[in-house]
């Protein structure tokens, strides 16, 4: 039904006295059905454990009470678009509004999950520009459930344009809708990519929550694995081998193991990656196998763009393109939120993408490499935090608390280390490009950021007492996006001030001494 | 946009102002609540129980050692690291002994003014300033104003943010 709404576009969406909409009724044949699934440990307990007893009552309420919220969230809400806001509100029992004023409206996600396809509805979440760092989805966040897909694509182009929209006003109608403005294409996901999918290690956390789940029901449930024949059988094989060997078996399997994984996650996260402009100033990202993500940015809220190349993508030449934009979730890691532009792919690919949504390329901008004191800061840091560990290991092994490989291990850490700080030295590197502030830093997750001058929300500088001694200082770029800020690290005290005081002119410049005090 | 030309010597100068002196009766103050807080536990357990254990017993001495060695040194030094100024442009704030932070906020990017006072700081009429932007990376402190002091800053700088409007974003 709102599907007949969405191609009549009312003429008087957008005015004070704007139609209310409901959520999609053909939600109520699912949503029933996912709650009963999600309250099923419940039911299942209330019912096998709890005959006769009193509180088999509870777990029977708890289901209907969760399948009656679910269907009363269906029913009841209702949103609307004003001239200035859009409502929403919510609850049969309890009643819930909100309104969020449309100018506040940053982005529009649309998502749909496998229970959202199979009647081709999606999930439509309005953000606002608000950082909400961390822990949730942020509270100023308003999440319409079940919309059909062609009303969601509506609700995006009605919020996220009405600039276009107030220049066509009255006349665009439903011929806005239907004549969906055409976009430019940046980039594509291309099959040749899927090469890259081993190299982030993405299949690892999965084999460590597969472990980690099968563990806890074997605990669970009082179930010895070792008694299990198969795995007597494994074990009993490999007892007769020499331990290297089992050692190199298993290491083998495992690199199997996470790179199919790893290609499969790729698959289902990464397909069908396009990343378009619309004419309107919105970068457009959609991707997903089985659970599709849309995701919008208004390009005036784009602060830069991050390269990413963690070490083992980098040895492979590949890269991922993050966008530091305000109003974006950033998730525990930034795939998860909607910031991702470019999915793990060759780097010359990344630095177009960057160049195409930057209009220059900041990112490939030679740096200025840091003073050579900051290669002894690094290679310092590596060696001695590896070597206080083994401190630590030796110090445990020698009160008897363990044995004694775990310090030796360390040990033989040491070389990497040194490795690994000699590549953080090698990465350091800053730029002013005009318009960007340009930082890289990291060797086993390498960043090069771009972050644009009029984002910065002032400046920080860090110096601690080795640096103090060392001469250097880390300057440090608050954003009100992305990470929240980005660090030029061990940057020698006078250009990392003149890098600080050319990116935002006059903010430091009273603050600053000159050549006074020299030597 | 400043010279190209590379300056050799270019450094910040500290902030024009300092806190005020009272701040070092509250740092005196509030360190010594935590050192006799530490010590008296450390000296209940090492007197009561019958096998205290033997390690109590050293770092008891060294929390007395070092106990009016921070009394004495903390208030001072911090009295010296936290210096602070206002202009109609910027808030600049400059803290820390071992790792020392300079933090520079314009005042177009200022959302929140917040003053903040805790018991010790009524006693002694201080209070804390604490200015946020929009970014992540953390608020400016101003501690140990006195209250008067904070109250006129923090009206001073409502007001010249309010006269320079945008998201500030």
């Amino acid at each position: 039904m709102s599907s007949t709404e969405t191609v009549m576009t009312p003429p008087d969406e957008g005015t004070q006295d704007a139609p209310w909409h409901h959520l999609d009724r053909r939600m109520l044949l699912i949503r029933p059905v996912l709650d009963l699934v999600k309250s099923l440990p419940v039911l299942l307990g209330a019912l096998l454990f709890g005959r006769g007893e009193p509180w088999q009552w509870f777990g029977l309420a708890f289901t209907a009470i969760a399948v009656f919220t679910g269907v009363s969230h269906v029913l009841t809400s209702r949103y609307r678009i004003t001239a200035s806001q859009v409502e929403w509100h919510t609850g049969l029992l309890l009643r819930k509004q909100r309104a969020i004023p449309r100018d506040r409206i940053r982005t529009v996600d649309v998502t749909s999950e496998p229970k959202h396809r199979l009647f081709s509805l999606a999930a439509a979440r309005i953000g606002t520009g608000r950082h909400s760092h961390g822990k949730g989805p942020g509270k100023d966040e308003l999440v319409l459930d079940a919309v059909t897909v062609a009303e969601a694509q509506r609700l995006r182009t009605l919020l996220l344009h009405r600039k276009v929209e107030t220049v066509a006003s009255g006349s665009a109608g439903s011929a806005e809708e239907a004549a969906a403005p055409p976009e430019q294409l940046i980039a594509a996901v291309d099959k040749r990519w899927l090469r890259y999918a081993p190299f982030t290690l993405s299949g690892l956390a999965v084999v460590g929550a597969a472990v980690g789940t099968v563990y806890h029901f074997a605990h669970e449930l009082h179930f010895d694995p070792i008694q299990f024949s198969l795995v007597q059988a494994v074990v009993g094989h490999f007892a007769d081998t020499p331990t290297w060997l089992s050692l190199v078996v298993a290491a083998a399997g495992l690199l199997v193991l996470v790179s199919v994984l790893s290609v499969g996650g790729y698959v289902l996260s990464f397909w069908n990656f396009r990343l378009t402009r619309e004419p309107a100033g919105t970068l457009h990202i959609r991707r997903g196998l089985i659970t599709t993500r849309s995701v919008s940015i208004e390009e005036d809220r784009l602060r830069g763009v991050e390269i990413r190349e963690p070490l083992p993508l980098r040895l492979a030449g590949g890269a991922r393109c993050v966008a530091i934009a305000a109003g974006l979730r950033e998730g525990k890691s930034a795939d998860k939120g909607g910031s991702l532009l470019l999915p793990p792919a060759p780097l010359a690919r990344a630095h177009e993408v960057v160049a195409e949504v930057l209009g220059a390329d900041p990112a490939a901008t030679p740096l200025v490499r840091h003073p050579r004191r900051a290669l002894y800061r690094r290679l310092s840091r590596a060696v001695l935090g590896v070597l206080l560990l083994a401190a630590v290991l030796y110090g445990l092994a020698w009160l008897g608390a363990l044995p004694d490989w775990p310090w030796q291990a360390a040990l033989v850490l040491l070389p990497f280390a040194a490795l690994v700080g000699w590549d953080r030295y090698r990465g350091l590197g800053h730029a002013f490009t005009g318009r960007y502030l340009v930082t890289r830093s990291g060797s086993l997750d390498r960043g090069t950021a771009a972050v644009r001058c009029d984002g910065m929300t002032g400046v920080v500088v860090e110096r601690s007492y080795f640096q103090r001694r060392a001469g250097l200082v880390t300057v440090i770029a608050p954003v009100a996006a992305g990470k929240g800020h980005y660090r030029v690290l061990d940057v020698a005290e006078a250009d990392g001030l003149a890098l600080a005081d050319r990116a935002v002119p006059g903010l430091l410049t009273p603050f600053l001494t000159g050549e006074r005090d020299r030597g | 946009m400043s010279e190209h030309t590379t300056n050799t010597a270019l450094r910040l100068r500290p902030p024009a102002h300092r806190v005020s002196r009272r701040a070092i009766g509250y740092w005196t103050t509030t360190g010594a609540i935590l050192w006799i807080l530490l010590i008296g536990l450390q000296t209940v357990i090492v007197v009561t129980s019958d096998d205290p254990p033997s390690f109590l017993r050293v770092t008891l001495v060294i929390s007395c050692v070092l106990c009016p060695l921070h009394l004495v040194v903390m208030p001072q030094w911090r009295y010296r690291v936290h210096r602070w100024e206002v202009t109609d442009e910027a808030v600049y704030t400059q803290s820390g002994w071992l790792k020392q932070q300079w933090r520079i906020a314009p005042v177009s990017r200022i959302q929140t003014v917040d003053i903040e006072r805790d018991p010790f700081e009524q006693l002694f009429g201080l209070a804390k300033i604490t200015v946020t932007t929009a970014s992540a990376a953390g608020p400016l402190r101003i501690t140990g104003l006195t209250h008067d002091r904070a109250l006129a800053l923090a009206d001073e700088l409502t007001k010249t943010t309010q006269a320079v409007r945008g998201d500030a974003t």
